[in-house]
């Protein structure tokens, strides 16, 4: 039974940064009811900033952070100013506006192939990385040293975040927002600013998110992808808008995905997952916690 | 010269020329281009008659393709059965396909169909990717199907040439828009309108919007299911990740979209417009700006979402009529 309480617990770590590249996703959705296709890419810029942070600075990987949380903030602030406000503008009236799930699929396109073309497709890693490939020996059990530090970061953002929605001005401005926009406006809240700064706060969640995956992690121009469809599965598993569920459901995801291959190949721990999305979005679309939003 | 002589006239003078471009355009490599953008437009119209007339936005298009492709290679491989008929059992399957997955999804809100359908296409991915035998059919997993090249003939829908696909796909192209717009002119078109656009209203005035629907998705997932045959006897391999791929869903989305949704003229023109830059751009600059046509993807769908939200046919149209009255007022004076 011991090989299974490994995986568990690897599992755990794991989904908890799953839950990390979700979290962005869920702040959004919670504030602009619209899915953010290009997540993942924001996710892969988060991981691009702190591969070259990293590296052309030689420090440990987690003082990236220094770096990439303002940077991405101020890219994803600007990014919804830009490209996303005029759709909001043209579509007033529409609470869950298709055209900006197409618009953010058009920058997922663009983000990843102009990294392509910048950097090249090939897969970087850090050199001389104080966390790669480390680990913690505890009763037989051999835990992942970069997923347990991932883990931290991801419950520390969850929680921090939190605490921004729960006790500070702005906070109460975004949750007002995402209630009903057009009281919060009336109310003197500029609904088109509180969109930006939660836009804001959800890329610099990816770009936290990428920090924890650079040290374990390659860093290559599709890589969001493969966050990217597993980001919306974690954000409906635990509740569209739901901070705690995006952590629960990434853990869930990370937990099939680790446990699942001692019954079965691999590959189909893939299909497991798709399976149980569709269930909960058939069953019980509002999430498996049953929690609508919890802010 | 009337104004309906001369739109006779355009629409004979466009089928001259496309049936009898292949008379002059010897090289197979562009007459290839050109049977890839007839299948794009095709794809693109089949999605459209769902995700334009029904008002949703399905992104898993790519699973009822590779239902179509795999239904039919399975069955002449290990059967001997013409792809001809494996298009009417592909397609059969995949509107069966089609109406189980539409039945829960059609309740749902735009986000949430859209994901739902993702992962509907994604797990058909995986699915394939990991069954070697289905029964007794045999799927060979992630490394595909291969068709010998034996008994070339129409009798198989295999060709030497690329001539024949290319009208192949051209007649299924001429078939899939006169269908479109026979629907669009029947009830179930005006019916399929009114519910993509106000549900509840539709519902009040007695429209059975769901069923409706459910017809939609199971014509258009017969139609793009017919596409995955044409396009598995053309390039005789198919693999999971070539024909259920989320890429090829996408892409079908998003050329309707540019063109613009729910219009019949829309698709192909998106596929007209589009198909070429990321062909071209592909041969030219494929080798020193990867991924070029992508970005040019990209910055299209915005700047159209944002400055034309029902597509590139409305100012094409307007200039269109534009030009017809230019053309087709001098005339009607001297008469």
């Amino acid at each position: 039974m011991w090989f299974i309480a490994e995986d568990l617990i690897n599992g755990i770590l794991m989904g908890a940064i799953y839950g990390l590249t979700a979290l962005g996703l869920t702040v959004i959705f919670g504030v602009l009811k619209v899915i953010n296709f290009a997540h993942g890419s924001l996710l892969m810029v988060g991981m691009f900033v702190a591969y070259w942070a990293v590296t052309l600075s030689g420090l440990h990987p987690y003082l990236a952070l220094i770096l990439v949380i303002p940077i991405m903030f101020f890219f994803g602030y600007y990014l919804q100013d830009i490209v996303i406000k005029p759709i909001f503008k043209a579509e007033k009236d529409v609470r869950e506006p298709i055209t900006v799930i197409i618009v953010t699929t058009g920058l997922w396109y663009i983000l990843d192939n102009l990294t392509l073309l910048i950097f090249g497709p090939q897969y970087r890693n850090i050199q001389d990385n104080p966390l790669r490939g480390k680990m913690l020996e505890i009763g037989g059990m051999f835990i992942s040293v970069p997923k347990l530090w991932g883990f931290s970061a991801a419950i520390l953002t969850a929680l921090a975040i939190y605490w921004f929605l729960q006790r500070t001005r702005m906070g109460r401005a975004i949750r007002a927002t995402s209630l009903d926009r057009d009281a919060a406006s009336l109310m003197g809240i500029k609904q088109y600013k509180v969109y930006n700064i939660a836009f804001g706060i959800g890329t610099a969640a990816a770009g936290i998110a990428g920090v924890t995956l650079v040290p374990f992690y390659n860093v290559f121009p599709s890589v969001g992808v493969l966050f990217d469809i597993k980001g919306f599965i974690i954000v409906v598993l635990g509740g569209l808008g739901s901070i705690s569920g995006a952590i629960l459901g990434g853990m869930i995801i990370g937990v099939i995905e680790s446990v699942g291959p001692q019954f079965m190949t691999a590959t189909w721990t893939e299909g497991i997952v798709y399976a149980l999305f569709l269930l909960v979005l058939f069953v019980k679309p509002s999430g498996l916690f049953g929690v609508r939003y919890d802010w | 010269m009337t104004r309906e002589n001369f739109q006779k006239l355009s629409a004979a003078l466009l089928l001259i020329v496309s049936f009898g471009l292949p008379l002059v355009l010897r090289s197979p490599t562009y007459l290839h281009i050109l049977i890839l953008l007839y299948l794009y437009a095709y794809l693109t119209t089949s999605w459209n008659l769902v995700g334009g007339f029904a008002g949703v936005l399905p992104l898993g298009h790519a699973a009822f393709f590779g239902i179509g492709a795999y239904t039919s290679t399975v069955l002449f491989l290990q059967y001997g059965i013409s792809p001809w008929i494996g298009m009417v059992l592909g397609g059969i399957m995949a509107s069966i396909v089609g109406v189980i997955i539409g039945l829960p999804t059609f309740k749902m809100r735009g986000a949430y169909f859209a994901l739902a359908t993702i992962a509907f296409g994604e797990g058909m991915r995986v699915m394939v990717e990991n069954i070697d035998y289905l029964g007794p059919f045999n799927l060979n997993g992630p490394r595909g199907l291969q068709i010998p090249p034996l008994n070339v003939g129409l009798a198989n829908l295999m060709f030497v040439n690329k001539e024949p696909y290319y009208y192949i796909i051209l007649i299924m192209l001429i078939a899939v828009l006169m269908l479109t717009y026979t629907i669009s002119c029947s009830k179930l078109g005006y019916y399929l309108n009114a519910g993509g656009e106000e549900p509840e209203a539709a519902k009040a005035l007695g429209v059975n919007v769901a069923r409706c629907k459910l017809i939609a998705m199971a014509m258009s997932s017969f139609l793009t299911a017919l596409a995955g045959v044409f396009y598995a006897q053309l390039t005789l391999f198919i693999h999971p990740k070539s024909v259920i791929s989320l890429d090829l869903s996408f892409e079908i989305a998003f050329i309707a979209l540019i063109g613009g949704r729910g219009s019949i003229a829309g698709p192909v023109l998106g596929a007209l417009l589009l198909r070429p830059v990321s062909d071209f751009s592909r041969i030219y600059f494929g080798h020193i700006l990867p991924g070029l046509h992508l970005i040019i993807f990209g910055t299209v769908l915005i700047l159209v979402m944002i400055f034309q939200p029902r597509g590139l046919q409305e100012p094409l149209t307007k200039a269109y009529h534009r030009l017809l009255d230019r053309l087709t007022e001098k005339p009607t004076e001297k008469e």
